[in-house]
């Protein structure tokens, strides 16, 4: 063989870049709240910022999975609000159903993630639309079953989830539960995407799945899994905000647009590829702080969507310019 | 979509080979009188059922017409149920029911639907965005504005204005009559012009129409700013018919996915480059006669809300299930 | 004679890569002026400047004696510049003739004419010798028809210049011989004629003069009666090949390894046929013998509904291309991009992915390769050029692409190789060490089994050929057959009694 120059180009390293990135973006934003308010900075206020942020890092930890998979999961608002309302109707105050309801609440999850999955895997609808569909029909189905006025109160155990705070820690004084949920569930998400043989098939899938498939990668199943995972984290996710916010028909509302979001703020690819699970919760946490710091400017609650749409483009934006600058 | 893998699938012959419009219309027909039938409503099968049914495809059908041009140069616009809303608070804000505000309430409302496109258009033809996260986005910015702004932006539109949404030459609700007018437009200007064709050309290829010689982000702009403008006439429609807009008449009326729906149930391909404006004309038929049958049986509001999800998945189905490739 | 185009001192660089240095070249009215070259030695670069996608950073391009710029493509082909592209750009879903006028739509009062585009189109494709109807939906047509109708559209205006980058690659030899036939019709109309060509054989039969690029710049340009093709292919590649091709297998192939008796499915019929350790079995036939149906099916992507597949004598079940690997069948797609790799991952991940496929989920993403210097060296032992196996497979060249992906295959040790077009679309020096890696696995006690559309790599390579027509196996030759013999049973003469018996 003779040597024939190829015209390296120096590696990217992009998830480590979208890392940089969110982190960076979390950094200057948390730093614009504590110039607000200083307190933030003590242990115990950011642990209740965290608590505050789990569930919006757990969706997008959850949507990660379908982005990667070169999809979108629009159904995890719906299915939040429906983990909602069935714990209230299902638990019915009484302490003793709440273990038994949370099985049933993650099987509700399965279900719709297997849904989802099939629906896309193999009646080949696209995502957007078919989440879109298991949107509707979830929320209609939830709000059918509350009669759209939910009855029923959840027990303190199951809102402990999202509530209760562990006083006396050593290190960190105070811990909440939930900061406990946030930082397992990302630790797992983390696992299954960059540690196992599942993760990089899931990567594969979305970057060309008929590549994928020649390559022996079991496409289907691959793609359905990602979405169960979305609903499972979607569970999660709601089972913690019914903890901290109690029953509401729009407990999930809007919440699939903030996962996404928070998952190309962190360097995430749409239509899949690329992407990682610290980039997710820096994407996230960086959300969740400027909708922290809007609060505490006082601008009205409506503004939100407006500026995560602004966040959107710039996001989705930033990446495209420096992709089309790379190559 | 690779040529080579559709050439293999040309042997298959039959059904699928009658227009797809055609088949979609029999299918809403079918429906319609089945339903009317089965619950004992016969009498729903007359000029007036037909006229009632008719009206009810208004809206959709507007913001459909726009939604295919938006399909059909390869693009989407998620954007319609938000621009709907703001347009109709807009004209009854700026209306404030005197009928000598009719025409600048109109054409502000044009001139918003004309930004909005503009802006749809840039960003996914001029900056690369993918459509359906732009559009997405500029939806959420103007339903957020609105939230937030509704308290200061009451209003009614004019009583005249009103009255249009109910009148009717010759027995037909001037409504229809301003669907059909606009949808004999947009299939001429696909089916006759230049610029139809070239659209088509941008849909089914772009780098081949870049390299035919075609600017191509100029027919994805105005292919948004058509899908806007649609959306536009169906806000005027409903802020007329409900004589005052609420920001959440568009969500409510889930445009945005029915629009996709039906457009894609006309036989409009999501890639691009195939379809046309009869086959939306067809599914929103099917979607309106589909609304009047649950009417007809009495079924609750949230039970309608899922029925129109599952069929929304399942109208799809049946055109992605013959893909041979990965879908995502 | 005056050269209708002239392009001088052309530099385009990307990220401060040079893509192109300084080339000169000109092309005069009547004349075919061959350009050739390895993959990524500019010649694409080159016509998208002179076609008006790429600007220029340096010099300046002449038509007719003055000096043109270009920005955008629609400029180019206003100023008698037609480009017949490699990558098909036709609307699938649009008639003949919509796609042979796009964007020059014929209008009347406004509004399209399409009478007029039906009879133009029908007089365009008869001038090149075809019946294609001018209403004929695009997607009905085969590739070759395809190809067609492409350069249609690049005749459609009066073209001073026609660039024609590789018109052949997805033609089979029949239709390549009419599309030179046709060449050489339009040269004789006095187009001046840019022809972009890897197979040497047309480069010889149809140029009037011959320019050879390398890493961007010119090295020469001669008359047809000064070049051989030992010199073109020095030139290319810098030194000389000597054995394109690798010695066979001195010894006897062992016992068979791949058994299929009387498979089936929709598209093929009574395939027939054993592959040995240690051989290469090459599959030749015509653009619609559904010769990578065949490979399809091998591997499980359209599976045989009928007949009976053995690896090693065991029955073997093969209804996916994830069983297929699993008993040990390799597969290397034809169409790297769309099959071959997923480009965002890094070389490593790319080489690691059937590993990971067929690993328990849930296991280390390593996929069973004990050790990350494991997994390089296969990449290494595979001569894979990379500056790093983390980054992104997509800035790899193609031959260290189909190198990579070949490494993916070998890890998981399979028993036969099925290769499609293997070196369609490489560059000389890297065809030959695709061929040498083949003949390895091959003596190392594997059945490789090739389907290819070149012919000479077909004759060259294998030790046995079936020749397919129309989805059956139409008959084997010995190594080294002559290609007429080929062609013969490619075009089903041989078959013709058989099939007129099946009729009767």
């Amino acid at each position: 063989m003779t040597a024939i120059p190829d015209t390296v180009r120096p590696s990217r390293r992009v998830s480590i870049r979208g890392l940089n990135f969110a982190l960076l973006i979390f950094v200057v934003l948390y730093a614009m709240i504590a110039v607000l308010q200083p307190n933030y900075l003590e242990a115990g206020l950011f642990m209740n910022f965290l608590r505050r942020a789990a569930p919006l890092v757990i969706l997008a930890c959850g949507q990660l999975y379908v982005i990667l998979s070169g999809g979108f999961d629009l159904s995890m608002g719906a299915v939040v609000t429906l983990v909602v309302l069935a714990a209230s109707m299902l638990i019915g105050g009484d302490p003793a159903m709440t273990w038994p309801v949370i099985v049933a609440l993650y099987a509700m999850g399965l279900a719709v993630g297997l849904a989802n999955g099939a629906i896309v895997a193999f009646l080949k609808v696209p995502s957007i639309i078919a989440t879109l569909g298991t949107m509707l029909l979830v929320n209609g189905l939830a709000l059918a079953w509350s009669g759209g006025a939910p009855r029923g109160d959840l027990p303190d155990n199951f809102r402990n989830l999202g509530r209760l705070v562990l006083r006396d820690v050593p290190l960190v004084g105070t811990l909440p539960v939930a900061v406990i949920i946030l930082v397992g569930a990302t630790l797992l998400a983390g696992w299954g995407l960059h540690r196992t043989a599942y993760g990089k098939r899931l990567l594969a899938v979305g970057d060309n799945p008929r590549a994928a498939e020649l390559a022996g990668v079991p496409v289907k199943p691959t793609r359905i899994s990602a979405f169960v995972v979305s609903a499972l984290a979607a569970v999660t996710a709601g089972i913690l905000i019914g903890g901290f916010s109690g029953v509401s028909v729009n407990a999930g509302r809007g919440l699939e647009l903030q996962a996404i979001a928070a998952c190309v703020i962190g360097g995430a690819q749409l239509l899949g590829g690329r992407g990682s699970v610290a980039g997710a919760l820096f994407g996230s946490l960086s959300l969740f702080a400027l909708f922290t710091l809007l609060n505490l400017l006082g601008l009205p609650q409506a503004l939100r969507d407006s500026l995560q749409g602004v966040i959107l483009i710039a996001a989705v934006g930033a990446s495209v310019l420096r992709h089309r600058r790379s190559t | 979509m690779s040529v080579d893998t559709l050439s293999s699938g040309r042997t298959r012959r039959g059904f699928r080979d009658l227009p797809v419009p055609l088949v979609v219309i029999a299918l809403a027909a079918f429906i319609y009188v089945t339903a009317a039938l089965a619950t004992g409503q016969a009498n729903q099968i007359s000029l007036t059922g037909l006229s009632g049914l008719l009206q009810r495809t208004v809206a959709l059908g507007l913001v459909g017409l726009g939604q295919t041009f938006a399909i059909l140069v390869g693009s989407i616009d998620l954007s319609v149920a938000a621009l709907i809303s703001t347009v109709a608070v807009l004209a009854s804000y700026l209306m404030q029911g005197d009928a000598g505000m009719i025409v600048p309430a109109i054409l502000a409302c044009l001139v918003l639907a004309l930004v909005v496109g503009v802006i749809n258009g840039g960003l996914v033809a001029c900056w690369g965005i993918n459509p359906l996260i732009a559009t997405l986005s500029t939806g959420l910015i103007l339903q957020g504005a609105l939230a937030a702004g509704f308290t200061y932006l009451g209003g009614r539109v004019a009583p005249e204005f009103q009255a249009l949404a109910y009148q009717a030459p010759f027995g037909v609700p001037l409504p229809v009559l301003l669907l059909a007018v606009l949808a004999i437009v947009a299939w001429f200007v696909l089916a006759k012009t230049r610029f139809g064709a070239h659209l088509y050309a941008v849909g089914g290829n772009p780098d081949g129409a870049k390299l035919a010689g075609l600017r191509v982000e100029r027919f994805v702009l105005a292919a948004h700013v058509i899908a806007s403008l649609g959306a536009c006439v169906a806000g005027l429609y409903l802020a007329a018919r409900l004589q005052s807009g609420t920001p959440w008449i568009g969500r409510d009326g889930v445009y945005d996915l029915e629009s996709i729906a039906i457009v894609v149930i006309g036989g409009t391909a999501l890639s691009g480059g195939k379809g046309g404006v009869l086959g939306t004309l067809a599914g929103v038929l099917l979607f309106a006669s589909l609304d009047a049958s649950f009417n007809m049986f009495g079924v609750d509001a949230f039970l309608k809300q899922v029925l129109r999800g599952a069929i929304v998945i399942a109208a799809v189905a049946v055109y992605a299930v013959r893909n041979k490739g990965h879908v995502a | 004679m005056t050269a209708v185009l002239e392009m001088r001192g052309i530099g385009k660089a990307f990220n401060a890569v040079a893509a192109l240095d300084a080339v000169d070249f000109d092309c005069r009215a009547g004349e075919v002026h061959v350009i050739c070259g390895e993959n990524g030695a500019g010649k694409s670069t080159l016509m998208k400047v002179l076609g008006g996608s790429y600007r220029p950073d340096a010099g300046e391009v002449l038509l007719d004696g003055k000096s043109v710029r270009f920005l955008h493509p629609r400029e180019a082909r206003a100023a008698g510049i037609s480009i017949v592209h490699q990558e098909l750009s036709l609307l699938p879903f649009r008639t003949v003739a919509e796609n042979i006028f796009t964007g020059m739509e014929p209008t009347r009062w406004g509004l399209l004419d399409r009478p007029r585009m039906q009879d133009r189109a029908r007089a365009l494709l008869q001038r090149l010798g075809s019946a294609i109807r001018p209403d004929a939906l695009v997607a009905d047509l085969s590739i070759a028809e395809q190809q067609l109708v492409e350069i249609a559209k690049a005749m459609l205006v009066d073209a001073k210049v026609l660039v024609m980058d590789e018109p052949t690659a997805a033609l089979d030899d029949r239709d390549a011989r009419s599309l030179l036939d046709l060449v050489l019709r339009m040269k004789a109309e006095g187009v001046a004629i840019i022809y972009i060509s890897h197979r040497m054989p047309e480069v010889m039969a149809i140029a009037d003069r011959v320019t050879v690029l390398k890493d961007g710049r010119r090295v020469w340009t001669r008359d047809r009666a000064d070049v051989t093709v030992n010199a073109i292919v020095t030139a290319m590649v810098g030194r000389e090949l000597q054995d394109f091709y690798p010695a066979r297998s001195p010894t006897a192939p062992g016992s068979p390894v791949l058994e299929v008796r009387g498979g089936g499915n929709a598209q093929l019929r009574d395939i027939d046929f054993v592959a040995r350790a240690g051989e290469i079995v090459g599959v030749a036939g015509l653009e619609d013998s559904r010769k990578s149906v065949l490979a399809q099916a091998l591997f499980g992507d359209a599976p045989f509904t009928a007949g009976q597949v053995r690896i090693d004598g065991q029955p073997a079940r093969l209804r996916s291309p994830r069983e297929a690997a699993a008993v040990g069948i390799g597969y290397l797609p034809g169409d790297r991009k769309r099959e071959g790799i997923a480009p965002r991952q890094s070389v490593r991940d790319n080489a690691l992915l059937t590993l990971q496929a067929m690993a328990p989920v849930l296991s280390s993403p390593q996929g069973g390769a004990r050790s990350r210097p494991e997994v390089d060296q296969s990449l290494n032992d595979m001569d894979v050029r990379a500056g790093d196996f983390g980054q992104e497979i997509a800035t790899l060249s193609g031959g260290n692409q189909q190198k990579a992906i070949i490494a993916r295959w070998l890890m998981q040790e399979p028993r036969v190789f099925v290769f499609v077009e293997p070196t369609r679309g490489i560059d000389v020096a890297a065809k030959a060490a695709i061929y040498e890696t083949m003949r390895a696995l091959a003596n190392s006690g594997r059945a490789i089994v090739m389907v290819s559309s070149d012919l000479p790599e077909i004759i060259g390579v294998s030790d046995r050929i079936l020749v397919m027509h129309q989805g059956r196996i139409a008959g084997e030759l010995p190594a080294g057959a002559e290609e007429g013999a080929v062609m013969r049973l490619a075009l089903g003469v041989a078959a013709a009694t058989v099939a007129g018996e099946m009729a009767s």
